[in-house]
């Protein structure tokens, strides 16, 4: 029975998007992806990195892979929350040059990615990073991606503006997105970036975005990837960062989940050099109906490296979070520093959260941690609170307002800082 | 202690490996529904048993092997398996006068002289031993002194046939045959194993010990063991196991299932010291058990401990179900792999119940080009208020080929709950062994000071008899692994 189903999504899936598909750019990767695509399926709940969601229902609904609708600035005027950016935008899945604000300072490139074909870079490390075969959504992706950007960060080159990519999707009936972004820093380089997701929709249609960025960070580079996902009710995304590092980089992902009713993240970073230094951090504040479900990969290929990872949550009314952080570290990776930390805090009596922080180790020389709580607010802390007046509505507030804000404390753009901070302050209202 | 761990070092391996050379009661090999039949008309046992057995035989038909573990080994061939072999001569034991003297020189090899046990008696720590041989349970001890308290402690055919009524109440409650593939596999084909049960408001006053051993070649052992705790009673029970060594890979796969009934407290040790292989990974056994207890009613306790050294390949996850309020669940455990061994081993533990409480504590030991992984799960349902969880599970490297690995599965669906979960994996630390070295102890000892110490945690919590030995074959499993 379960496997008619599965064919059956898959197939239907499939489908729509084969005959909708008039992208050829990256034609090479798309032939291998969509063979990994049909072989994988969509998974269903048996599959263990995806049992503690409902695929099927997400995707039973009759999509559209085009949108009729178009945007007029006014309308995406509130997604541009940094006055001095380099602002991208991505709508419906394509670049739009024209809402876009771009005025590239030295050592920056950004192309169309359906127009990057010729590009030398572009073709060196497209879909390198992001395996089809490991994953269906990275195969789905990567066979019938409509659009997205290339961002090259030349050698030595520091750019000091933040470059803010805008995902955002309208649509009048059901839509099924495939964006893909490229981002290669080269060696010596320092970055900025900040992802955000989006959507415009009327209460009876849904968008499913299918989001994939590869991040490539050479040697000595440092990058800080931001990525606020704030979509409408009845969204999906399904967002995956894949990240490779090379030696004595630092790559930073702070990743903030406020609204949409359905969020996956795919998180993987493989750490390829020595001396390597990756931050992972995320926080989601769930409510309502919504699922959100992080997961997160480590992998540890040699020796020397450092990963922190702090994610915490609230979850309130019948909403679910998931947390899945692994750690693998190779045979080769000796002296390798791994910390990982997931912390829930859970208000209601129907919301769930399922944690599986998740270690595998091959190599003795190292240090390697993980912790996982989760409860309620501590009744002392309240208490101690409203003995100095407070009420206990704003006693729990304020705490639950400093719980999420050591995440926020990993943003380094204090704009962003800021806006986010607000965002929390209107969610505890 | 410090010589005798030394003693151990030189005489070195697997000490238990011997054969003991009993005529024994084979059934042909293979599995079919006619082998259920033979080994049910074997032990004598009543229609409803057979029932069952064949009911389960025909679900485990429709299912398929798992393989979601992190372990990697051939699937046994179930048709090559002998799934009833019993020591002959097969009469009816009146004293130990009459036991073949081969299977008593076999226990004494094991270290449980029955005959010392039987002299002993009076003295303040005895045991109560129930040794299972190959599928059949061989010998008793103290049956009397314990049936004058009301406490049942038999063979489970034994039961079978005494105790039918407690027996059809409990059996298959706690672990139905439905539950996985190996629990189907033995409910269909379980030869014999223990059954105990402690009456209202009795403290039993010894500890409760069976053996098992795996002797005759190419057998699986398939025991059972039901044990039932009325209202306010307490037990300890004590579970050892041996095998001898041979090329092939032997399966166990074994059921466990516990009752709490109002107030009980059980407490159940296991120190597995099944054959792990050779050096090179060749032969050992498969070791794959279904353990769960159920703390049924309020106020109730199940706490297991597990020293586990041995076997090739071990897949086991002993749970505790908190079903009555103000029920406690525990797991202590110390899994050591050295040379090939891989082992896949954890707890569950299902928060049903208001105010249950439940504690792991976890430390595992790899060393040599093993596997060592923990996987465990804490679930608090929803209506499960003031749930509170600890776990910690920490890992230890010895060597860079081998590998340690960490799967806590964590679900709660209710506010109230709180739930700690920490693990560290880490190498024996330097400085910690330069400290001993310092101080003239040699790099193989200090590392045996230091893993004992590490494991201190859950060696404590064993009973005085099952420590020292714990200790001793902590000390074993490790040798020869310092880099």
């Amino acid at each position: 029975m379960n496997t008619i189903e599965k064919l059956t999504t898959t197939d239907k899936i499939f489908k729509l998007l084969d005959s909708n598909s008039s992208n050829h750019w990256g034609e090479e990767a798309r032939v291998v992806a969509k063979e990994a695509f049909l072989k994988q399926g969509i998974p269903s709940r048996k599959h263990e990195e995806y049992r503690y969601l409902n695929l099927e229902l997400l995707l039973k609904d009759d999509f559209l892979v085009t949108s009729s609708k178009t945007l007029t600035c006014d309308e995406i005027a509130h997604t541009q929350v940094l006055k001095n950016a380099i602002v991208i935008v991505i709508e419906n899945g394509k670049y739009v040059e024209g809402h876009s604000k771009i005025t590239l300072p030295k050592g920056l490139k950004i192309i169309d990615i359906s127009k990057a074909s010729s590009d030398v870079i572009f073709q060196k490390q497209f879909a390198k990073f992001a395996d089809v075969n490991t994953d269906a959504f990275i195969a789905m992706n990567t066979a019938f991606a409509t659009g997205g950007v290339f961002v090259h960060v030349e050698k030595n080159a520091i750019i000091e503006q933040p470059i803010h990519i805008i995902h955002i999707s309208a649509a009048s009936e059901s839509l099924l997105v495939n964006v893909r972004n490229l981002i290669v820093v080269e060696e010596n380089a320092q970055a900025k970036f900040i992802e955000s997701f989006e959507t415009i929709l009327p209460n009876t249609v849904k968008i499913i975005t299918n989001a994939l960025t590869e991040i490539l960070v050479q040697s000595n580079a440092i990058v800080e990837h931001n990525k606020i996902q704030n979509e409408s009710k009845l969204s999906g995304l399904i967002n995956t960062t894949q990240v490779y590092q090379k030696k004595k980089s630092v790559f930073t992902t702070n990743n903030f989940t406020l609204s949409g009713s359905f969020v996956r993240n795919n998180l993987n970073i493989v750490l390829d050099d020595e001396y390597i230094e990756s931050h992972l951090n995320g926080l989601y504040l769930t409510r309502n109906n919504q699922t959100v479900d992080n997961h997160t990969l480590v992998d540890h290929r040699k020796p020397n490296c450092n990963s922190n990872e702090l994610y915490k949550g609230i979850i309130d009314d019948k909403s679910s979070a998931t947390f899945n952080g692994k750690v693998y570290v190779r045979k080769d990776a000796q002296k390798t520093n791994a910390f990982q930390s997931n912390k829930n805090i859970l208000l209601s009596d129907d919301g769930t959260i399922n944690t599986k922080p998740q270690l595998e180790i091959y190599a003795d020389d190292v240090k390697c941690s993980h912790g996982t709580s989760t409860g309620k607010l501590d009744e002392d802390k309240i208490f101690y609170l409203r003995a100095r007046g407070l009420s206990e509505a704003s006693a729990k507030k304020l705490l639950m307002h400093a719980f999420a804000s050591e995440v926020v404390e990993f943003i380094t753009i204090e704009e962003l800082k800021n806006y986010i901070e607000t965002k929390i302050s209107e969610r505890f209202e | 202690m410090a010589n005798e761990i030394l003693e151990e070092h030189i005489n070195s391996d697997y000490k238990y490996g011997f054969v003991t050379d009993i005529e024994s009661d084979n059934a042909p090999k293979g599995l079919n529904e006619d082998i259920v039949r033979f080994i049910s008309k074997k032990k004598n046992e009543p229609e409803w048993m057979l029932e069952y057995r064949l009911k389960a035989f025909a679900y485990w038909k429709t299912l398929e092997e798992p393989n979601w573990a992190h372990v990697f080994y051939p699937k046994p061939n179930f048709q090559d398996i002998i799934y009833y072999s019993a020591p002959k001569p097969k009469k009816e034991l009146k004293s130990l006068d009459e036991v073949d003297p081969e299977l008593l020189k076999t226990f004494e090899k094991l270290g449980i002289s029955l005959e010392e046990q039987k002299r002993l008696s009076g003295v303040e720590s005895r045991i109560a031993v129930d040794a299972v041989i190959d599928s059949v349970s061989v010998k008793t001890t103290f049956k009397e002194t314990l049936s004058e308290k009301g406490i049942i402690f038999c063979s489970f055919s034994e039961a079978v046939q005494e105790h039918p009524e407690l027996i059809k109440k409990y059996m298959g409650t706690v672990v139905p045959h439905t539950d996985n593939f190996y629990a189907a596999l033995n409910a269909a084909v379980f030869s014999d194993g223990s059954f105990c049960y402690i009456p209202k408001g009795v403290r039993c006053p010894m500890e409760l010990s069976t053996y098992f051993r795996i002797n005759a070649s190419g057998t699986g052992q398939f025991e059972r063991t039901l044990l039932v705790a009325d209202e306010g009673s307490y037990v300890s029970y004590l579970e050892g196991c041996t095998a001898p060594m041979r090329d092939e890979n032997q399966l166990h796969a074994a059921v466990v299932e516990i009752v709490a009934h109002k107030g009980a407290e059980v407490k159940y040790s296991t120190v597995q010291n099944w054959y792990p292989g050779d050096k090179e990974g060749k032969g050992g056994i498969f070791n794959f058990v279904t353990k769960r207890g159920i703390c049924l009613e309020d106020n109730s306790k199940i706490s297991w401990t597990q020293v586990e050294t041995g076997s090739a390949v071990t897949w086991k996850y002993p749970s505790v179900i908190l079903k009555g309020d103000n029920s406690v669940g525990e797991f202590y455990s110390v899994a050591v792999t050295n040379n090939y061994q891989q082992a896949d081993t954890g707890t569950k533990m299902m928060h049903l119940g208001k105010n249950t409480r439940s504690t792991i504590i976890s430390k595992g030991i790899s060393a040599g080009f093993s596997n060592n992984s923990y996987r465990g799960l804490v679930r608090i349902a929803k209506g499960a208020s003031n749930a509170r969880n600890f776990s910690q599970c920490d890992s230890l490297l010895m060597g860079d080929k081998c590998g340690a690995h960490t799967f806590p599965y964590i679900e709660i669906k209710d506010k109230s709950g709180i739930v700690e979960h920490e693990a560290t994996t880490s190498k024996i630390g330097e400085d910690q062994l330069f400290y001993c070295k310092q101080r003239g102890i040699d790099t193989e000892k200090a590392i045996g000071l230091i893993v004992n110490g590490y494991c201190k945690e859950v060696l404590n919590k064993l009973p005085m008899e099952f420590a020292v030995e714990a200790q001793k074959l902590l000390a074993v499993s490790l040798e020869g692994s310092v880099g």
